[in-house]
């Protein structure tokens, strides 16, 4: 029989895209980025005990990440939220490391403008989740999550625009 | 903008991500279980190391002075209090440590300004007050009276002992009113912070 340990880092192993795609929504630099790791791990751990009662281990996985890094998220080092974002803004060197072409470190520039539940927001709605299931994480209406994301949406357009009608 | 185009950008992140081997996960896991553990152990280690030297100190000078009865009155309340704040302290603070973030993260949100709300404006929040400048004073006496070789009476008419102590309460008062000031208000910029959030979510 496999321990409660092995059975949690099974579970880990095959969800752990979570845990970066949430990571990489709430921080820039990479050494926050790795601490913010080891505390979701942490707390997925502590909280597995929960994961009985929930229906899907998904929804869980990021209640756990998007709540653990909006924990850890320290005032001075959030971005401000911009009515108004630059046309064409450059991208930071966060995510020139990685090996995502520019127009996604566009986009991950464009997602850190937004504030810090529409993040997690379009997150979810970019991982393909359904209203209900981001509404169930977010503890919002249905409704509200479609508000929410169409503006979103609006916003990243946007900050997108010159990669569709600028090139 | 069509949303398959957003998609297409989202999904470059999913190959682009590195994922972690099972032995890194679980050192990671066991790194900060460790991390944690020291934590816990280092605060409540701490706590409960400086409220023993108080006791055992309250103990000894008490058994040195069996027939002062004010004194032992005042090493006996003092060790209450003491006890009575090592648990209280120890229990809260593990209580702050349980973020049980398996929830929603509304609820969740709504369970943490609780918390913290219940320790800043709950209704044994100000408790301080009183407690900080009780603790003081008879930590202070017992001190005192104990290396004064006086009776407990005898110092309370001590016109030097009075002096000494008009000056140090004000002095110790300050301090420790400082440190408690200090940690409210890393609790209350946790709080507004946490505040911002739920209006964001509204």
């Amino acid at each position: 029989m496999k321990s409660k340990r092995e059975e949690f880092l099974e579970i880990l192993m095959k969800y752990q895209g979570i845990l970066h795609k949430v990571n990489l929504v709430y921080f820039k630099n990479q050494t926050e980025r790795e601490d913010n790791f080891q505390e979701m791990v942490y707390q997925m751990w502590k909280s597995f005990p929960q994961l009985q009662k929930r229906k899907s281990i998904g929804s869980w996985i990021y209640a756990v990440a998007i709540n653990t890094s909006l924990s850890g998220l320290k005032k001075n080092t959030r971005i401000n939220y911009q009515e108004n974002l630059p046309e064409y803004p450059g991208i930071s060197d966060a995510y020139r490391e990685m090996e995502i072409n520019e127009d996604t470190q566009l986009l991950m520039e464009a997602i850190h403008n937004l504030n810090e539940i529409d993040r997690s927001i379009l997150l979810l709605y970019l991982e393909e989740k359904s209203y209900d299931e981001i509404a169930q994480i977010i503890g919002i209406t249905n409704s509200n999550v479609g508000v929410r994301i169409n503006r979103a949406k609006e916003t990243l357009k946007k900050h997108l625009k010159p990669l569709y009608h600028g090139k | 903008m069509e949303n398959n185009e957003l998609q297409k950008l989202w999904e470059n992140i999913d190959t682009a991500m590195g994922h972690v081997s099972k032995s890194e996960l679980n050192r990671v896991l066991r790194d900060k279980v460790k991390k944690t553990v020291r934590k816990y152990l280092y605060i409540i280690g701490l706590s409960v190391t400086i409220s023993a030297g108080v006791i055992i100190f309250l103990i000894i000078t008490a058994l040195n002075r069996p027939g002062d009865e004010l004194y032992l009155l005042n090493n006996m309340v003092l060790g209450i209090l003491t006890l009575t704040a090592l648990v209280i302290s120890v229990k809260a603070w593990i209580k702050l440590q349980n973020k049980n973030t398996g929830q929603s993260l509304k609820e969740w949100l709504n369970a943490q300004i609780k918390q913290l709300t219940e320790g800043l404006t709950g209704k044994h929040s100000k408790l301080y007050v009183i407690t900080i400048p009780v603790f003081f004073i008879l930590l202070l006496l017992s001190i005192h009276v104990y290396f004064e070789n006086m009776l407990f009476s005898e110092v309370l008419r001590n016109e030097e002992s009075i002096t000494g102590m008009v000056i140090a309460i004000p002095i110790g008062l300050f301090v420790s009113y400082q440190v408690h000031k200090a940690i409210r208000a890393y609790q209350k910029k946790q709080l507004e912070y946490l505040y911002e959030i739920q209006k964001k979510l509204d």
